[in-house]
């Protein structure tokens, strides 16, 4: 706007300067922006092409037709086949499996990977065939487009009936057809009214702190260039006069130069000056820092082979390019645990059986414990083959059948069976143990399954009502067998029950209930007796918790028949009652699920993402400050964190719990309340004494670093904003905080405590959708991609693979960009400032008239083409430090904390060396000229020497940039070079124009002349030499006595040729047998954090959104395989007659 | 209501599709330097020993250029006169601005020069104002380089306010500039014996030939009320008239010389010059000095001292910096690349900032 102005201002009679002048660079910045969102939109276009253009069968004249997507039309009847992409929103009605349902997977939307259930209406089954098809004829009323995933209402009407639709018979667009031939369907929204598409909320536009900071410095500019002006204004209020009888002020002078009216001078000055100084604001700043950003982050970041994930093919992904300096001053990270931190992989680890505890392997919390206590631990490198997904137990008393000879081996017989048995896993491909894939609601089950596979208990074949295991070495070492068992009742899983149960029928009759759940629930209903058995499991079962592991309780009870019968009777008449069936469900399962026999634990380890602690311990040397904000347990939090190296031993720790007992006293009363009140006061007083003891540490400098753990509640009082200062000194002060048990809600209000508090750049990590309001909260949201659902990415503006790749992204592409940035800024500031300086210093010596100095064309073109390409070359390829070596020494991104660069004491410092080089230019340049300037004794003309100072300006300026370079490439050379070439060649022909207009033909000649002359020569010599002195000598010095972190480090690796990464690339080609195994595991279908509260965890959050907007969660496990069950029973017997 | 565009902002829903689906199509970027920054690169780093490097080689440059300049400009004699008070009769001496308006008084006035050193041919004569504003931006822009050029151009003098047309038309050479036309006259003799001044060659050649055209003729020059300077003569074409397009290559500072002419003898030392001046020109009004300036030239041009100077103390004051960076590195060394020195090494309380 304020070039608009300019440009309008230099239209009149008051401008100094032709309009070309500010209209040229101000069309040339529009056309580049206009270049780069073209380019944008290209790819863009693309992208949808490619989209756009991919097939689906619609229904024309009774026959498919493949039709492009983009063609597809509301009303069309489409076609989509198994595991292919529903192209929009569709109505189901019908699908080739009967009672017309069909399974989808919504890991697109939700990250969720259990197949989900649709069901077409009934009346609507038939429609499958196309002929059949085309006889459908109906209208769907249905709502407004929104972005709501689990609502939907509408009506079909069809022949004068009018049949309700649910989000049942929906098929969102993004999703995936499984387990189906295929399906038939309406299309009721396309394109952007998709309800994925209504959902992909745009990136919340968030500009970074440093150009935050740089709009204060253009304002700074603004301010020195109204003194400026205002100076001089006022001189050309004084200087008027009619004594200059020369300027012909005697008669009929225009308003500006009238020495009888000297404010109104003053005032048209001001304008004038305002025009002629206008290039004092760096008008392609803006223009090229986004430009510098979008190639960074288009093609370094999305392109750095660092954060390339093979196993999930995923490279990085800038999903905004404003915020990529704000990487290299990151100071907070918050990090959600499961799925970013942890691997959400679940194996089974180990196992208490009757009593005794299996299973060798130690995990990396045990070795993170054992490495807090000083011991070493001696680990025997045992590489079992029987090393699967989801399964990591090693221990050769159970394995290959050899618990048959363990003294309790029929409990483990129990163990086994009930693992094989009781879950509502389903089974996948091919009917051998190492083809099989596992459908599971829960990682943790399937995670079970295979752990009874691999003990000789292959479960491969699910019917509605039988389950088949493959049990071998029951009877005999060696002896395969192939058991059918009838499931009789499932007992579900749900966050209160905490238990699962199946009923089961042995073929010899034996009724049993296998019951597998959470250590409280299951030991409440264990029957009497057998206290030793309960005592020492459960003493396994802290052990494997101290561990981080997550554990189950096993246990069966063996049921008479007509004792089953009677409560069957009950069970059924529940599961057919219309209102309160669940309540009734679990009131009924209460009476069957009591004088339980214990038969062990087993516990699953959840495991870390790769290099996780290695990278966290970077981060922190780094001096950033890492917070977990978890839903989980306080004690899995503190274990994972002490896993991570986010806490040791020597580090203080500050625990702010729910869980005392004064509490959990209060709480027994129920008095609401009173309850809160209470905590209140609790947090208080914790909170009041940490900070007095981290003060008493403050004092002490070798104090010991500070941790702080605190669960949801309490943080849900701390927040409450008379406590919320003081939560903020107290976690300030820690180096690391780990928030457990908390909503998502909480994890963006501490997000932004810590943003809006304490005014440090925060980052938020997460993989979720239970962290995008955190993601959306922090000032850089960074997103898990590749394996969970899309939602964490949708919301975020960074997408990597690992979480370990945030070491890549922070301390080589943030700290990088945070350097080229501050330099391209500092850089522009400078150079235009030095520029118009000149021009300013001119003014003194015009009478304050506003003359300018230098031709249009020079001052249009200074910024534009002048000087514009080397600072973009900088901006891309300056390195300080390479990329390994950034990595190597974590400390240089704490220059980015500080903001060392770009601080006001560096812009000061620009800013003297800006007036200090403008002053030589002017003065040198004018002081010399004044005699003549050859042998011929001809003297120079103001063109002449402006043309002279021009050039000097343009050497100097270009050469500076040489001068802060800290690499100097091929295209450094180019940039700088051709810039100065470009003046030349400019000048050259400028010069020998002339133009038929109506205009001053000031530079005719002018380089020409002045080449001829000796003087030239010597001051182009001269001049950049004795105006770069000061800039070098501050550079020498300040290397000298105050050197930077990273003028160090170059120091201590000068010597060394550039590290190229080359090295890396090679083991990334080449797997490792550890990296084999988990391509492999990649390639197994993928579970999820569906945490469904298993013994340790709180329910997942996925269904949180959906409970917020009033919606149950997706369908029970159990429902949707014993539906899928049944559906590939009949391919089964195929199979078998074979 | 179709599906024209539908992924404009879901290029990440569609990537991860195709992640899932197709294991294959890899999406792992290619390798290249660029995108991997790893575009082999120098690095300087400015050690003491580089600083110091620098700074001698400048200093070892610089010193003989300056000398040099110095020496050249030691060669050039120049001998300035002021005269725009000493021409002024005593009786004017209180109101010198009625003495230069009136047309009545006598403007000639004698001078006398002491040459110190003898000069050599050609002897260059220049006049230099001082407080002349030709810089001022009114001053500038009133002119028509249209109307220079060609006949063609004549009534381009929309720039040439107020002196761009008189009552019988426009006026050629239009515009302040010409307007303000220096007019003061110099003769020179040596004893007795008249130095010709030769008033040919003193515009740059572009001027001359391209600037100003060689049909153009003055044309109701200095017809208006105000004089502002000096006449032109009207059947000699601007191309001829050396004195205006010298004047009109306006100057860059308030204070300039401009070329008059050239004395093609040489001047012995001791000799002395009689210059009869006319003094016609009006620098009274604002108090500017005039002054009459003779110099000889070298390959530098006239008498330059400021380059030589700048040249000598840049040298100097780099060789200056080179000796106190040696006194340093030696009071004060910091061995290079110690990471002693990082500093979180420095500081090992490093959490508290």
């Amino acid at each position: 706007m304020y070039f608009l102005m300019v440009s309008i201002l230099s239209a009149t009679p008051y401008s100094p300067v032709h309009p070309v002048t500010n209209v040229v660079p101000l069309s040339l910045v529009l056309l580049v922006s206009l270049i780069k969102e073209a380019f944008e939109d290209w790819k863009r276009f693309q992208n949808d092409m490619a989209i756009n253009n991919t097939l689906v069968d619609v229904l024309q004249d009774q026959r498919w037709e493949c039709i492009p997507w983009k063609r597809l039309q509301v009303g069309d009847i489409v076609r989509v086949k198994q595991d292919g992409f529903f192209p929009a929103d569709l109505l189901l009605l019908a699908s080739t499996n009967p009672d017309g349902v069909c399974y989808i997977e919504t890991a697109n939307l939700d990250g969720e990977t259990n197949l989900k259930i649709r069901k077409a209406l009934e009346r609507t089954w038939d429609y499958l065939t196309p002929d059949k098809a085309c006889e459908f004829k109906g209208e769907v009323q249905c709502e407004q487009p929104n972005n709501s995933l689990y609502t939907f209402t509408g009506n079909l009407v069809m022949e004068n009936q009018t049949l309700p639709l649910s989000p049942n018979q929906l098929l969102l667009r993004g999703c995936s057809l499984k387990n189906t031939q295929y399906i038939v369907g309406a299309v009721i929204f396309t394109g952007h009214e998709t309800k994925v598409m209504m959902n992909s909320m745009n990136v919340p536009s968030k500009r970074s702190t440093l150009e935050r900071k740089l709009d204060k410095l253009i304002l700074t500019l603004f301010g020195t260039l109204f003194t400026m002006c205002l100076i001089g204004a006022i001189g050309s209020g004084v200087f008027i006069n009619k004594k200059y009888y020369f300027l012909g002020l005697e008669k009929g002078v225009e308003d500006q130069f009238n020495p009888n009216n000297r404010f109104l001078v003053t005032l048209l000055t001001m304008l004038t000056l305002l025009t002629l100084y206008s290039t004092i604001i760096p008008i392609s700043l803006y223009v090229s820092i986004e430009m510098i950003k979008f190639i960074q982050s288009t093609q370094f970041i999305n392109k750095d082979l660092n954060m390339y994930h093979v196993e999930t093919n995923t490279p990085a992904l800038a999903r905004t390019s404003n915020l990529n300096e704000e990487l290299g001053q990151v100071e907070y990270i918050f990090s959600d645990k499961t799925g970013t931190l942890t691997r959400n992989l679940m194996e089974f680890f180990k196992c208490s059986i009757g009593g005794e505890i299996y299973g060798t392997g130690v995990t990396e919390i045990e070795r993170g414990i054992a490495e807090r206590n000083g011991i070493k631990l001696q680990e025997e490198k045992v590489t079992n083959a029987a090393h699967e997904k989801g399964f990591n137990f090693d221990d050769e008393r159970l394995m290959r059948g050899a618990w048959r000879n363990e003294a309790n081996s029929d409990a483990c017989k129990e163990f086994f069976r009930c693992l094989a048995i009781c879950h509502t896993v389903l089974p996948e491909g091919d009917e051998s143990p190492e083809k099989i894939k596992y459908q599971a609601a829960s990682p943790d089950e399937a995670a079970l399954v295979i752990a009874a596979k691999n003990f000789g208990f292959f479960f491969y074949r699910r019917t509605p009502t039988m389950v088949y295991v493959r049990e071998s070495h029951v009877e005999r070492m060696g002896k395969i067998q192939d058991v059918p068992y009838e499931i009789l009742n499932v007992l579900e899983f749900n966050s209160t029950r905490k238990r699962q149960s199946v009923v089961c029928r042995y073929p010899d009759g034996r009724l049993v209930l296998y019951c597998k759940g959470a250590d409280t629930v299951i030991y409440e209903r264990l029957a009497v007796g057998n206290d030793n058995l309960k005592k020492v499991t459960r003493e396994h079962l802290e052990q494997f918790g101290a561990s981080g592991l997550r554990t189950l309780c096993l246990a069966y009870r063996d049921l008479a028949p007509d004792m089953y019968e009677s409560w069957n009777e009950k069970f059924i008449q529940a599961k057919s009652s219309l209102r309160d069936r669940e309540k009734k469900l679990d009131e009924v399962a209460e009476l069957i699920e009591n004088n339980l026999v214990l038969i062990g634990a087993t516990a699953i380890e959840d495991k870390l993402q790769e290099g996780v602690p290695n990278c966290i311990e970077t981060l922190s040397r780094a001096g950033i400050k890492i917070w977990v904000l978890t839903g989980d347990k306080i004690e899995t939090a503190i274990n994972i964190a002490y896993a991570c190296n986010l806490m040791n031993n020597e580090m203080k720790q500050f625990i702010i719990s729910s869980e005392t007992d004064a509490i959990r006293e209060v709480e027994e009363r129920g008095d609401q309340v009173e309850i809160a009140r209470f905590i209140k006061e609790e947090v208080k007083k914790e909170l009041k004494k940490c900070i007095d003891e981290v003060q008493q540490y403050f004092h002490n400098v070798s104090g010991p670093k500070l941790a702080l753990v605190i669960d949801g509640k309490c943080l849900m009082y701390a927040l409450d904003p008379s406590l919320r200062v003081m939560l903020l000194t107290l976690s300030l002060n820690c180096a690391s905080v780990v928030c457990c048990r908390v909503s998502p809600l909480q994890k963006a209000q501490v997000t932004s405590l810590v943003k809006k508090g304490a005014r440090k750049i925060t980052l938020s990590i997460g993989d979720g959708a239970n962290d995008v309001s955190m993601i959306q909260a922090a000032h850089i949201g960074v997103g898990i991609s590749g394996l969970e659902g899309m939602q964490a990415v949708m919301a975020s503006d960074f997408a990597i693979a690992q979480f370990r790749f945030l070491k890549d992204l922070l301390l080589v592409h943030g700290r990088w960009s945070y350097l080229r940035i501050c330099k391209v800024v500092t850089y522009f500031f400078y150079k235009n400032l030095t520029f118009t300086l000149t021009q300013f210093w001119f003014t003194f010596n015009t009478g304050f008239s506003g003359q300018r100095f230098y031709d249009d064309w020079f001052q249009s073109l200074y910024n534009v083409i002048f000087t514009s390409f080397p600072v973009i070359i900088l901006g891309l390829f300056d390195k300080d430090v390479s990329a390994s070596l950034s990595k190597r020494y974590p400390e240089l991104y704490k220059e980015g904390i500080r903001n060392v660069f770009f601080k006001w004491r560096v812009v000061a410092i620009w800013a003297f060396f800006a007036v200090y080089q403008s002053l030589v230019f002017y003065h040198f340049v004018t002081t010399s000229s004044s005699a003549a300037q050859s042998s011929s004794g001809k003297t120079f003309g103001l063109w002449d020497v402006s043309t002279m100072a021009f050039t000097c300006v343009v050497v100097t300026v270009n050469l500076r940039l040489l001068m802060m370079c800290n690499s100097i490439t091929r295209w450094h050379y180019i940039g700088v070079g051709g810039s100065i070439v470009a003046w030349f060649l400019f000048i050259f022909l400028y010069s020998g124009l002339m133009t038929k207009h109506d205009r001053q033909e000031n530079i005719y000649w002018v380089i020409y002349i002045l080449m001829s002359t000796a003087y030239f020569y010597v001051t182009l010599l001269l001049v950049p030499v004795a105006a770069l002195l000061g800039d070098f000598i501050y550079q020498g010095v300040q290397r000298w006595f105050f050197p930077y972190d990273y003028q160090i480090v170059q120091e201590i690796h000068s010597h060394e040729p550039d590290d190229s990464r080359t090295e890396l690339l090679e083991i990334g080609n080449q797997l490792t047998p550890e990296e084999a195994r988990s391509y492999a595991i990649s390639q197994l279908p993928r579970e999820l954090s569906k945490h469904t509260g298993f013994a340790f965890d709180s329910p997942g959050y996925e269904s949180f959104f959906a409970s917020q907007l009033g919606i149950k969660a997706p369908q029970k496990a159990w429902d949707v395989a014993r539906r899928a069950c049944a559906r590939s029973k009949p391919k089964v017997s195929k199979k078998e007659k074979r | 209501m179709n599906a024209i565009g539908a992924a404009s902002s879901g290029g990440a829903t569609a990537a991860s599709d195709s992640s899932t689906t197709t294991k294959k199509n890899s999406k792992k970027p290619k390798y290249s330097r660029f995108t991997q920054q790893e575009l082999p690169a120098c690095k300087p780093i400015l050690t003491p020993g580089l600083v110091i490097t620098t700074f001698i080689v400048i200093g070892i440059i610089f010193i003989p250029v300056g000398l040099v300049s110095l020496f050249a400009s030691e060669k050039v004699v120049e001998i300035v006169d002021r005269y725009d008070d000493g021409c002024v009769p005593r009786n004017y001496s209180n109101n010198k601005l009625a003495y230069i308006r009136s047309k009545l008084t006598d403007k000639s006035c004698t001078r006398t020069l002491n040459i110190v050193k003898p000069m050599k041919s050609p002897i260059y004569i220049y006049y230099q104002l001082d407080n002349f504003y030709q810089n001022h931006r009114r001053y500038v822009k009133s002119r028509s380089d249209k109307q220079l050029r060609s006949k063609k151009g004549e009534s381009e003098t929309k720039l040439c306010d107020p002196e761009g047309v008189s009552a019988n038309g426009p006026i050629v050479p239009c515009g302040l500039i010409a307007w303000s036309l220096f007019n003061d006259t110099y003769k020179f003799k040596v004893k007795n014996k008249v130095l010709e001044v030769n008033k040919k060659n003193i515009a740059w050649k572009s001027d001359k030939s391209k600037k100003f055209g060689s049909d153009v003729y003055p044309k109701n020059f200095q017809s208006g009320g105000l004089i502002g300077g000096g006449q032109l003569n009207s059947s000699i074409p601007l191309s001829e008239q050396e004195n205006l397009i010298v004047w009109m290559r306006t100057a860059a500072l308030p204070t300039f010389r401009k070329l008059y002419g050239k004395i093609e003898e040489d001047l012995q030392a001791n000799q002395q010059i009689t210059v009869v001046i006319q003094n016609n020109y009006n620098t009274y009004s604002f108090g500017g000095k005039k002054k009459l300036v003779l110099s000889t030239t070298t390959w530098i041009g006239g008498k330059n001292d400021f380059l030589g100077i700048a040249y000598v103390t840049v040298g100097g004051l780099c060789l200056f910096f080179a000796i106190s960076f040696i006194l340093l590195y030696v009071v004060k060394p910091r061995p290079l690349g110690d990471p002693s020195y990082l500093s979180w090494n420095r500081n090992p309380a490093g959490h508290l900032n």
